[in-house]
């Protein structure tokens, strides 16, 4: 509902807004956030979150621009995913194995991965020549190649949370970590896989991002892990686990694009296009809930 | 409905569950709100009690589920609500001085600076009186009080209770343990299904009269079940020599094909831990435990339900089902390996069919939507669909822990008959319970427990209340 209001709205104050090229636009911008939205919605399902997306993304993007001053993309490409996905088994072994609560470890692994970006880059933007495919082509129909990637990925966890033992069991978990347990589903692999899919979906993120502006930078995605989870909970998924939907994260996913697109359209001051996105998250969640308690 | 509490005098409310006890206090203790009828306190009328009316009135509830603030010490949990403070800030010396000598009143011997978490649920129990009679309570409640408590905990509750009613208390105390009305009570009140059908003082009835009027048949007949035209052939569950440190020791017990053995014992004799090493929850510190043919001990959840072990959790809500998901995704949770396509694919429908299989064996009483949340059934249909789980998982031996706990006497009756539809196919099925009711009408023998041990074995024609209740030390 909020969506088609806000369609109608922009598209009456720009005339540009409702243009192919537009869409494209909008599309391109929450790609990487979409890409890492879908395990996410995924884990939260789960009763779990992932607060480490963004310095997942800015440390991939600076493994990846460092060692391609010396090695050839294709390995760099790959060590760099390595690296990625070894802060998911961080973050699943912490969750799953020692028993850390998962908001604990990923704000660690938030504020010690923005830290590594850093230190790794001796905190400067960091050149890659000959890297411009994954951000930048547009192979069909002027599509650009995130868009492409981001349609992919929501459909393969689509597929997975709807059509899988896996998904089905996430769900389980969520809404009743114990009786799960009592049904007997692996809990602690289940989650660790999880969080392993969700830095996967980081790394790919992160080399979006260093495609595009073709550099690795330590400041990508700061503050990104605000947009995924926006984007999830206003598709419907519910912080305690055991409800949430890709066809609704997506439409939460649109939302947002939509806002900060339409935003920028009608000249609308940037500070102020974060102050829309807090009341934004905050309005439609308060809607939620009080829906729901009328609803009893 | 009526009921009459008289200051210095206990009165028992007796029923099953899902008689109306609790909702009946609950109306009194301004939880709830009566539909017709008043409240008469001290000679003042109330149409309805709100919580707060109810505490200012000196009516407090002392809840099975003790409320109290655990990380705090047993001081501030006596004076919980009313701390002695000035503008706000606490007077710790007062709050000790009187807490201390509530305790003293009441002859109990607690360290006053210590966590109420680190206190053993009888200890609770006694801050939560406390309490109740520093806000001048004139009517105490008390809800199965003694339903986690050991022996010598009981003895001393008992004494209390009396200290209590020499003080002017009016007490109302609920129990479905009959040979608690006797030591307790000064007057007893029988509820079943939502009707008080008997009421006086305790020394003009019968034992047998209680029972009767509790359950609503002649004992003697109650519901036995039609016995087996078969023995059991092999042994599906044997524990030899089992012990499980700090919950039972030297355990012999054995679950055959096509039979219901009945495990009664009272919390904290052990069997629930039973239950929990048979499906994996809890390892054996010594002896062993054969599984099926010559198969060993399960290590965990999943690995017992592949020994083809199913497990119905005590509490519903927070162990057995996922309330927000579908009765058919809660039926099918443990067998989604193998409905799905390359073990892999799953999808809606498969889990729609598998539920049809079993709705109306089970007689499941809902819409007939695979897809309505579990939740939205009633507690008896839910347990069904749990039942239903291990049906459908295909289970050979059945685990089965209070297995009609909260659910009213209808389903009660279905759920039994589900169980021994299932012996008759050749499922063997263990009912752990502390309500000796379910063993006289499901089980095929009884095993009774105590303090860890096994203290009978009765054969089917030797099921009695009276043989039940002595060898669980009650």
């Amino acid at each position: 509902m909020f969506l088609v209001v806000e369609t109608v709205f922009f598209s009456i104050k720009s005339p540009y807004f409702l243009a192919w090229d537009n869409w494209l636009n909008i599309l391109t911008a929450v790609a990487v956030i979409g890409i890492i939205a879908a395990p996410g919605t995924m884990l939260m399902t789960a009763g779990q979150f992932d607060l480490s997306v963004g310095s997942v993304t800015a440390f991939t993007s600076v493994v990846m621009a460092n060692l391609a001053l010396s090695h050839s993309i294709g390995f760099s490409l790959v060590l760099a995913v390595i690296a990625g996905i070894a802060v998911g088994v961080i973050n699943g072994f912490l969750v799953t194995v020692v028993g850390v609560n998962a908001l604990i470890t990923t704000l660690g692994t938030l504020a010690a991965f923005r830290g590594l970006a850093e230190v790794t880059a001796k905190g400067q933007t960091v050149g890659v020549e000959g890297f411009e495919f994954l951000g930048t082509a547009r192979p069909f129909w002027n599509i650009p190649v995130p868009v492409l990637v981001l349609v992919g990925v929501l459909a393969a966890f689509w597929l997975l949370m709807r059509f899988t033992v896996y998904g089905r069991a996430m769900f389980a978990i969520g809404s009743n970590p114990t009786a799960a347990r009592l049904v007997g589903i692996r809990s602690g692999r289940y989650i660790f896989i999880g969080f392993v899919l969700s830095a996967a979906a980081c790394a790919m993120g992160g080399l979006i991002f260093t495609s595009q502006l073709s550099v690795g930078s330590p400041v990508f995605g700061t503050g990104m892990e605000l947009s995924v989870i926006t984007a999830i909970v206003l598709g419907g998924a519910s912080l305690s686990g055991g409800r949430g939907s890709i066809v609704g994260t997506a439409v939460g996913l649109l939302i947002i694009g939509i806002l900060n697109n339409g935003l920028t359209l009608t000249g609308v001051d940037p500070f102020w296009q974060n102050v829309a996105r807090g009341a934004l998250l905050i309005g439609a969640v308060s809607f939620d809930r009080l829906r729901a308690r009328l609803g009893d | 409905m009526n009921l009459d509490a008289t200051g210095g005098t206990v009165l028992a409310l007796l029923g099953e569950n899902g008689a109306g006890k609790s909702t009946l206090v609950k109306i009194l203790a301004g939880d709830y709100e009566a539909d017709a009828g008043s409240i008469a306190v001290a000679g003042a009328s109330y149409r309805s009690m709100d919580p707060a009316a109810a505490r200012g009135q000196g009516i407090r509830m002392i809840f099975q589920e003790l409320a109290a603030a655990p990380e705090l010490s047993v001081a501030e949990n006596v004076m919980l609500g009313q701390l002695p403070a000035w503008h706000g800030l606490v007077n710790w010396r007062s709050v000790r001085a009187s807490a201390g000598r509530m305790l003293e009143d009441l002859g109990v011997e607690l360290d006053l600076a210590a966590p109420v978490s680190s206190l053993r649920v009888a200890e609770r129990q006694m801050i939560e009186i406390a309490r109740a009679l520093l806000g001048k309570a004139r009517c105490l409640i008390l809800d199965e009080p003694t339903a986690a408590l050991s022996h010598q905990e009981v003895e001393r509750l008992f004494s209390f209770i009396q200290r209590l009613r020499e003080r002017g208390v009016a007490i109302i105390y609920i129990t479905h343990r009959l040979d608690e009305v006797a030591r307790v009570a000064d007057r007893v009140q029988v509820l079943r299904d939502g009707a008080s059908v008997l009421e006086g003082p305790v020394p003009e009835f019968r034992r047998k009269e209680l029972v009767t009027a509790m359950v609503g048949k002649s004992v003697g007949e109650t519901g036995r079940p039609v016995p087996l035209d078969r023995t059991p052939t092999r042994a599906l569950l044997s524990f030899e020599a089992a012990t499980s440190d700090g919950a039972f020791v030297d355990l012999d017990l054995t679950v055959g094909d096509g039979e219901v053995v009945g495990l009664y014992g009272k919390i904290g004799s052990g069997t629930a831990e039973v239950a929990e090493v048979a499906f994996g929850l809890r390892k054996l510190t010594g002896g062993q435990l054969a599984v099926a043919a010559g198969k060993r001990a399960a290590r965990n959840p999943a690995h017992a339900i592949r020994s083809k072990v199913g497990f119905l959790p005590a509490d519903r809500q927070r162990e057995g089902a996922f309330m927000i998901r579908s009765v058919a995704e809660n039926l099918c949770a443990p067998s989604w390996s193998r409905l799905a396509r390359a073990r892999l694919l799953i999808s809606a429908k498969l889990e729609a069919t598998a539920y049809g299989r079993w709705h109306d064996v089970l007689s499941i009483r809902s819409r007939n939507e695979p897809t309505q949340p579990i939740g939205t059934l009633s507690g008896g249909n839910q347990q069904k669909v749990l039942l239903g789980r291990w049906l459908e998982s295909g289970s050979r031996v059945l685990v089965l822990v209070e297995p009609t706990r909260g659910v009213d006497v209808g389903a009660r009756a279905e759920i039994y008959r589900s169980i021994r539809q299932l012996a008759t196919e050749g499922v063997g099925v263990l009912v752990v319970t502390s309500d000796y009711e379910e063993v006289v009408q499901v089980a095929d023998r009884a095993v009774v427990m105590s303090r860890g041990a096994i203290t009978a074995q009765l054969a089917r024609e030797d099921v009695s209340i009276e043989r039940l209740s002595s060898a669980a030390g009650e």
